[in-house]
């Protein structure tokens, strides 16, 4: 709650300091109007102009469409060197001007710069250096999300990351990385064996679950960039282990373990000391743990009244109460990260949808509709967005959409995908 | 008496003389001893013996030089002969134990056979009666009751471990794709526990079994109908 206060307070001085400017829109996360902005053909010295068209301009362009608060101005267009009244008659807000260059040892500058066509006033200008390693398309995402975070007081989440389960075979899945827009498909683990349900900490750090042994384990990183490890259990195995999620801090690792009985509990582990803590009763499945931002409740699914329903807890497991009511199967809880909505599943006539429960109202809101199934839902680090996965063009992808429902985006096209989470830390 | 002085000791000498010295042998006492000798001789060779008795040499000499004896040689070497011998009669002990060893060896190889044959129909019969005992069971949606068509396969399975009370299993706990994959987890899980509580109340230790949920990771049929899923949501169990 505080970072929520911290943000909204920091959104309102955003706000102020930008109508002190008497000049601009400002718009709020929830409002459906669009900035229209007007992209000058980008200014390229030293590159192959085919080149930046495909890995600059059209990232950057589909970039800030699916930011929900531009809108690119596509038709109608001004010739090139038009002033910005021209572009202002066109229809656009803003103009952004961009300079690339590249350099002798192969090194990469982009000086963008808006303008805002009424008051002909720059509004955002920054230059950017990189060296030769750097793709086209990462300059075009960190441009899109410091645009954002002009307008919004938020970056972006052009530069993020999804990480996601992919089956290579029956019987075999390993953890696979794709950047937001679709691109830079990248294998993280190659266990060879069913590996399952990643979560990734603040600072990028893995966990999963892997079935490499024969009995599942926890895996991850203890370090940054670290060699994955066995985290859990430390000696034996045997046991039903699921579903481990770092906690805020990433000091913690919520999980599920089952037991003989048919049970399963959520586990705190304290990666630290090594321990372990059970916080359900052994009472019934309890699962799907997805801690709040500070750290202190966790949501989970339990079916201890019957079929599953999603249940809060604090994270020493008193304060125990049922959060949602309607619909006989509600799961995958997922806590959005300033802490004030709940997205989860909910099941009707044999398949699912995605939902979101506004902790402030007390209400929930269903996301998507349709004949196929929508399960999975993780937030995107801005809150803006959904990542879930469905079944809509046959076998499971991995979509996007945004809190409306009305604008879903098909991220891969790779069969057998599941279990997405959205980050901005790899 | 002068003569009488010389004559008695002469008559005494003549008297010896004659008595000590024999005639000349006849030629026919020649012919005879001849006769004798080769007699005693044929006979000594005719009783392996030839050389050991040989007259004319001593029995010293006939063992350490007999080549050397003037007259006598004729290539026979005892040395060698002994030594030839030694090793005929050694090889003949190393052919003898070979034979034996080979024997002992080949009538292992056939118990060994005998006992490998034994054990893989020992082990192949194992095979068919846990093919044979360890079906898969199934379940109805989101449930983990054991149903009433189940529990004869669960007898079986009951039965083949009393009568293996070595086997142990694995006993796995699946499910169609008509929930979440972490719920489907812990549902696999309760599937297999329910399994095994059923197999206990058969009488059979549950130490002997170890449990794992797939959730539905490992789906059998993969279309979304009902004829489908019913086949995934599925107890196997399987031989550790």
């Amino acid at each position: 709650m505080t970072r929520f206060l911290v943000r909204t307070f920091l959104f309102a001085l955003a706000a102020l300091a930008l109508q002190a400017q008497q000049t601009e829109v400002v718009l709020s996360a929830s409002s459906s109007a669009k900035l229209v902005l007007g992209m000058a053909p980008p200014k390229a010295s030293g590159l192959d102009e085919a080149q930046v068209a495909a890995e600059f301009t059209a990232v950057l362009k589909r970039d800030l469409d699916e930011t929900g608060v531009f809108a690119v101005l596509q038709e109608g267009l001004p010739a090139a060197t038009a002033p910005a009244k021209a572009w202002k008659e066109a229809g656009a807000q803003w103009l952004l001007n961009v300079r690339l260059a590249k350099g002798p040892a192969g090194d990469l500058q982009l000086d963008a710069s808006a303008l805002d066509t009424a008051a002909e006033k720059a509004v955002f200008t920054k230059p950017y250096k990189a060296d030769r390693m750097v793709p086209l398309r990462r300059m075009a995402h960190a441009l899109a999300d410091d645009l954002v975070a002009r307008l919004t007081g938020e970056r972006g989440v052009a530069s993020t990351r999804v990480v996601f389960v992919r089956q290579m075979a029956p019987g075999v899945k390993e953890l696979f990385q794709i950047d937001r827009d679709g691109a830079n498909l990248v294998q993280l683990t190659r266990h060879g064996s069913l590996t399952l349900s990643p979560s990734v900490a603040a600072d990028g750090r893995l966990a999963y679950i892997t079935y490499k042994g024969g009995a599942p384990e926890i895996w991850g990183q203890r370090r940054r960039d670290g060699a994955h490890e066995k985290l859990y259990p430390a000696t034996g195995s045997g046991i039903m282990l699921s579903t481990p999620v770092w906690s805020p801090d990433g000091r913690r690792l919520a999980f599920v373990q089952g037991d003989r009985r048919g049970n399963s509990d959520i586990m705190v582990l304290d990666l630290q000391s090594g321990r372990a803590r059970r916080l359900t009763d052994g009472n019934g499945i309890n699962t799907e743990p997805s801690w709040n931002p500070n750290g202190t409740q966790i949501a989970f699914t339990s079916d201890r009244e019957g079929g599953p329903q999603v249940f809060l807890m604090q994270d020493d497991g008193s304060n125990l109460r049922r959060l949602t009511g309607e619909g006989t199967y509600n799961a995958s809880p997922a806590w959005s990260p300033n802490g004030a909505m709940i997205a989860y599943v909910s099941r009707f006539e044999g398949k699912f949808d995605l939902f979101i429960y506004k902790l402030g109202e007390g209400k929930a809101y269903q996301i998507t509709t349709g004949v196929s199934t929508s399960e999975s839902p993780a937030w995107s680090p801005d809150e803006r967005r959904l990542v879930f996965t469905s079944n809509r063009f046959g076998s499971m992808q991995i979509f996007t959409t945004d809190l409306s429902g009305r604008q879903v985006v098909r991220m891969t096209e790779l069969p057998g995908c599941q279990s997405p989470k959205w980050t901005r830390a790899r | 008496m002068r003569y009488g002085t010389y004559l008695v000791p002469a008559a005494i000498v003549l008297t010896l003389g004659s008595l000590a010295c024999k005639p000349p042998k006849t030629a026919e006492e020649i012919k005879a001893e001849t006769q004798a000798a080769f007699n005693e001789g044929y006979q000594a060779f005719k009783d392996g013996k030839a050389r050991e008795t040989n007259p004319y040499v001593t029995a010293k000499d006939a063992k350490e030089i007999p080549h050397k004896i003037q007259g006598w040689y004729d290539g026979w070497d005892k040395a060698k002969a002994d030594k030839d011998a030694a090793d005929k009669a050694a090889a003949e002990k190393a052919a003898a134990e070979e034979a034996a060893r080979k024997a002992a060896a080949e009538k292992a190889a056939a118990e060994e056979a005998a006992r490998r044959a034994a054990e893989a129909e020992k082990a192949a019969a194992y095979k068919r009666a846990a093919d044979a005992a360890l079906k898969t069971i199934h379940f109805d949606f989101d449930k983990s009751e054991i149903k009433e068509a189940d529990r004869a396969l669960l007898q079986g399975i009951a039965d083949f471990m009393k009568a293996y009370p070595a086997a142990k299993v694995e006993i796995e706990g699946h499910c169609d794709e008509r929930g979440t994959n972490e719920y489907n987890l812990a549902l696999g899980n309760r599937r297999a526990a329910a399994a095994l509580a059923y197999l206990k109340t058969l009488g059979v230790d549950e130490a002997r079994f170890t449990t794992i949920s797939y959730g539905k990771e490992k789906p059998l049929c993969t279309e979304a109908k009902e004829a489908c899923w019913s086949q995934n949501r599925r107890g196997e169990f399987k031989l550790k």
